[in-house]
């Protein structure tokens, strides 16, 4: 067989869900790849053992991507095996597509997602959760996972379609100038966050809790840009603030 | 002993969720406190805790082969706590119980990173060699269910670190509220304080040009209409 079947396509995107599962600092992701090219290698190489084993080795050497740009890497790998078993390419053509487009796929992937769409969603969960409860969480979630799953399987069935071609289509994405405005949004959605906090307070407290909590985001961020380490600084967010409004109350200064 | 249960299952599916297996934010505190709030009967409580830790960890992310705390076990083991405090307390899940079950449990997201190293380094090396001496030997399919062996060390590590995690806060929260019942309105401001500094800490995670300038005036902007707006709710409906 020369083409991978369509259930097997399915089942390799499936298994490429692993791709990290036995992440290790030698290969990186190359156990995760080899498991989701098994079943795509058993199609095309049923009847050859050798060639199947040989091919199973090519992909276990060392793979890094982003976990969701390297389904268009899984796809474009299936298509390069295609083109081996059809003759058309030598045995390295995987290997080579593998190795130029890993690290420029890594960098937009965590660039774009990990630094940008994740947060940004991250935060507009926790500012709705704060201001409307669990749907805001849920609605966040489901439109996360809806650009997530789309462009996830979007590249597998490209790389798997147009092989190298792939860098076209992810460049005309912009990924990189969508990330820019993600980040900022994001930013601005924790400034939302912290003022819901004051209003909080304010509501339920009164003005001791709304004024620590105004002086938790505003300094928190100063001591944070100047070096402060992240858990050490909300220790003594909880602490300075309890002990604030502990002592607020002993001085008589009531809401 | 179920709750405990519960609390080990869903943090060891929350660590395999949050690198091994589909990383569809389940596993980011926002998702998993209510998750674990729902699993321990206070979906509420877990949403207390885990919209500021969302914000807190923000920036935890796994880029190559940097490793970011475990926001999971981190998350677990602190909701976990502070339900657990508030039940025996017979109040459920406050901002005291989880103010104070913050300061006993976040550690562990630290340890977890520590373990993380340790896993990826020392054992899946060794599956992977597992996995190229097996394919070397013809037994391919042997080969690439290697990588599914690398879920089990996260699994178990959560499983066995959140209920230790919210065991100890269960222990530890309780008496410290009965002995000093003048500490829980104190403690409440101290959460929101926590609550707005995450948030910052949130912002100065992303790393953007012009982040600062951004959150600090969604900050003033969105202070300034909430409290116009309270204010002209009070005068209008006193």
């Amino acid at each position: 067989m020369t083409r991978v079947r369509p259930l097997t396509l399915v089942r390799s995107f499936w298994r490429g869900l692993f791709l990290q599962a036995g992440w290790n600092r030698r290969g990186m992701q190359n156990l995760g790849f080899a498991y989701a090219m098994l079943p795509a290698l058993r199609d095309l190489y049923s009847g050859d053992d050798a060639a199947r084993q040989q091919a199973l080795a090519r992909h276990l050497g060392f793979f890094n991507c982003h976990p969701y740009m390297a389904a268009a890497i899984l796809g474009g790998a299936i298509h390069h095996e295609e083109r081996v078993a059809r003759g058309e390419e030598p045995p390295a053509a995987p290997l080579l597509y593998k190795q130029t487009l890993q690290g420029p796929l890594a960098a937009i992937g965590d660039g774009f997602f990990w630094t940008a769409l994740r947060p940004f969603f991250g935060a507009l969960a926790a500012a709705g959760a704060l201001a409307f409860g669990w749907p805001a969480v849920v609605v966040a979630l489901t439109i996360y996972n809806t650009i997530h799953f789309a462009l996830r399987i979007g590249m597998f069935r490209a790389g798997y379609l147009q092989g190298d071609a792939i860098v076209g289509a992810i460049a005309r994405l912009s990924l990189p100038v969508a990330a820019d405005r993600l980040r900022l949004g994001a930013a601005a959605l924790c400034g939302v966050a912290a003022a819901i906090a004051v209003l909080v307070g304010a509501l339920t407290g009164g003005r001791v809790p709304a004024i620590l909590a105004a002086l938790g985001a505003v300094l928190g961020f100063a001591a944070l840009a100047r070096g402060a380490r992240l858990l050490p600084a909300a220790y003594a967010a909880i602490l300075l603030g309890a002990g604030a409004a502990f002592a607020a109350a002993r001085l008589g200064w009531s809401p | 002993m179920g709750s405990y249960l519960a609390l080990a299952g869903l943090a060891g599916l929350a660590a395999v969720e949050r690198k091994g297996f589909l990383q569809a934010m389940l596993s980011r505190p926002v998702a998993l406190g209510p998750i674990a709030g729902l699993a321990l009967g206070d979906a509420a409580g877990g949403l207390l805790v885990g919209a500021p830790l969302e914000l807190l960890w923000l920036g935890s992310v796994n880029l190559g082969a940097a490793l970011p705390v475990h926001e999971a076990l981190g998350t677990c083991a602190v909701a976990g706590g502070a339900i657990l405090a508030g039940r025996a307390l017979g109040t459920g899940a406050t901002p005291a119980t989880a103010a104070l079950a913050l300061l006993v449990a976040a550690p562990l997201a630290l340890v977890g990173r520590r373990l993380d190293r340790l896993v990826e380094t020392d054992v899946n090396e060794r599956l992977a060699d597992r996995a190229e001496r097996l394919c070397s030997a013809g037994a391919i399919a042997a080969a690439v269910r290697t990588n599914l062996a690398g879920l089990a060390l996260p699994f178990g590590i959560a499983a066995l670190l959140a209920p230790l995690g919210a065991a100890a806060a269960r222990f530890v929260v309780p008496p410290v509220l009965r002995a000093l019942p003048g500490l829980e309105r104190p403690l409440e401001a101290g959460w929101i304080a926590f609550t707005a500094f995450a948030a910052a800490a949130g912002a100065k995670a992303l790393r953007a040009k012009g982040a600062p300038a951004v959150f600090l005036s969604a900050f003033a902007a969105t202070a300034v209409a909430g409290a116009t707006l309270l204010f002209w709710r009070l005068e209008v409906r006193p």
